[in-house]
């Protein structure tokens, strides 16, 4: 079953990988930061070796984005980030996995402070998707 | 001969071919890799030199060409040095001789210490000669992502320890392992498709092929004829179950007269000789309600009693949420829906759409329509298949209009 992993963050600047720009993070003591970043690495290598990873793509700068909305009748396009809130969507994993406990468990290694790691499951045109 | 030919020759082949080496080197992660190896070298050179007039010989020499010139390199000879002379003795004792080579190489595939979904896309590779580009489209990854996966159960088998080849008895073991895998390996033909369409035959069609396999190989088993029949049985209805559109077709609502008969007539043949032979497991339980089904002219026609007695059986041999959910609409049909419902109360509140969809059907049935359309609802949320959501949604929407 495939499963989404949306990454919320607000980079400040904008940049890859968000947590070495996310004050959050970089407040935390050196070796706590290590620690995430291999339990990341870690879980990031499990994922490719146990077949499970599609795909992934890192997003660049909300400012940069062009919007597009209907307004009295015509399509109206704009500029800068869809949202006003505090974080963007700044990338996403694609991954495909044996059960939902699989895919809590990779979710929770891609999360770390100042950031929203968001799990959602992908629909399929299966009529027996389960 | 076109391409096509050319392939259906090797991929006919590659089972025997595996299957030989494994016999008498050990090894499948070796052997699996050598007689890829060599379907390559076919795919290159028969189409230019022709087909050689013993093309399973000639990949037999090309594929242990390809393990001697392994053996010979140092790396190699320093990790097989111990087993690769003692290995070929499994083959002089003739222990599994009297095993079909496909079905040998289908067991080899089915280790326990893989999953099911692991199980299935090496069985496709190996038994089915299948390329990992053509397993991946199939299941919708990369082809990366599928390779990745296709080795890493190569190394697990490789590393699992134990005598390999596993003694004859250990193989047979696997038997219900290998029906669970080629089950799965039909319901993946549904889920195979990419397009708007929600039938894409090709997964179902090898599964079938894979239990007629199974059928012929080891017909002392009943089971093998009763997972073959079930999938028959399935698969016949697979022209009525979806609309032009893509929508789906309830069971009740589908136009029987586009069943397909020869199917029908197959499946029910099969669960005919193969029930009285005993024990009865759970695939020929499912085989025969699909029968029951199949042999109603109408929904109104069902034999409920029947499909409610064969669901009693198959929850005391093999219970499940699945098996539960048809109890329930089968007591509901013989004893109303209050039973149905009072059925479906012991899954609680499940995370399977399916209950939710049940007691919502039930729910209607009594007119409860405010409970029924949040039941509906609530399977539409869970539910990860869009033509079901959409269904449901439907149902739920019409519900609240009438």
């Amino acid at each position: 079953m495939k499963y989404v992993i949306l990454i919320h963050s607000n980079p400040q600047p904008w940049g890859h990988p968000t947590e070495q720009y996310v004050a959050e993070h970089q407040a935390l003591p050196e070796g706590t930061r290590k620690q995430l970043n291999d339990e990341f690495e870690q879980a990031f290598t499990e994922l490719m070796e146990r077949g499970e990873f599609v795909g992934a793509e890192a997003l660049g700068d909300p400012a940069a984005s062009r919007l597009f909305r209907w307004r009295e009748g015509e399509r109206l396009a704009t500029d800068g980030a869809y949202a006003e809130g505090k974080e963007h969507l700044a990338g996403f994993f694609l991954i495909d996995v044996d059960s939902p406990e699989r895919a809590e468990e990779v979710a929770r290694c891609f999360s770390g402070p100042g950031e929203t790691v968001e799990l959602r499951p992908v629909m399929s045109q299966s009529s027996d998707a389960e | 001969m076109t391409d096509t030919q050319l392939e259906e020759v090797w991929r006919r082949e590659a089972p025997y071919v595996l299957a030989v080496l494994v016999r008498s080197y050990g090894h499948f992660d070796d052997c699996e890799d050598a007689t890829q190896e060599a379907l390559l070298a076919a795919a290159t050179q028969w189409p230019t030199d022709g087909v050689p007039s013993s093309p399973r010989g000639w990949l037999i020499r090309v594929a242990q060409r390809r393990l001697v010139d392994q053996a010979r390199s140092e790396v190699a000879r320093r990790r097989r040095e111990t087993s690769f002379a003692g290995s070929g003795a499994s083959a002089d004792e003739g222990t599994d001789a009297d095993l079909d080579d496909s079905l040998y190489v289908l067991l080899l595939c089915c280790h326990p210490a893989l999953t099911k979904a692991s199980q299935v896309a090496l069985a496709l590779r190996a038994v089915s000669g299948l390329t990992t580009a053509q397993i991946a489209a199939g299941f919708l990854v990369p082809t990366s992502t599928m390779a990745q996966r296709i080795s890493r159960a190569k190394a697990t088998i490789a590393g699992a320890g134990g005598t390999f080849p596993p003694p004859a008895a250990d193989l047979w073991a696997r038997l219900a392992s290998v029906r669970h895998a080629v089950a799965l390996l039909h319901t993946e033909g549904h889920l195979s498709s990419s397009g708007p369409s929600l039938t894409d035959p090709g997964f179902s069609d090898e599964a079938i092929r894979l239990a007629r396999l199974l059928v012929n190989a080891a017909p002392h088993d009943p089971e093998n004829a009763g997972l073959l029949a079930l999938l028959l049985l399935t698969q016949a209805r697979a022209p009525a179950r979806t609309t032009g559109d893509g929508d789906l077709v309830p069971l009740e609502q589908q136009d029987r007269s586009r069943w397909d008969a020869d199917r029908i007539a197959e499946g029910v043949r099969l669960l005919e000789t193969a029930l009285p032979v005993g024990p009865v497991g759970e695939f020929q339980l499912q085989g025969a309600i699909a029968a029951v089904h199949a042999e109603a002219a109408t929904w109104a026609d069902t034999d409920w009693p029947q499909i409610l007695e064969l669901y009693r059986m198959l929850d005391s041999v093999a219970p499940s949420p699945a098996v539960t959910i048809g109890l329930a609409v089968a007591e509901a049909r013989v004893h109303g829906p209050v039973v149905g419902l009072r059925r479906l109360d012991a899954l609680g509140d499940s995370a399977n759409h399916r209950v939710h969809a049940t007691r919502g059907h039930l729910l209607a049935e009594l007119g409860q329509r405010v409970e029924a359309i949040e039941a509906l609802r609530s399977a539409a949320r869970r539910t990860r298949s869009i033509p079901e959501q959409r269904y449901l949604n439907d149902l739920a929407g019409r519900l609240r209009v009438e």
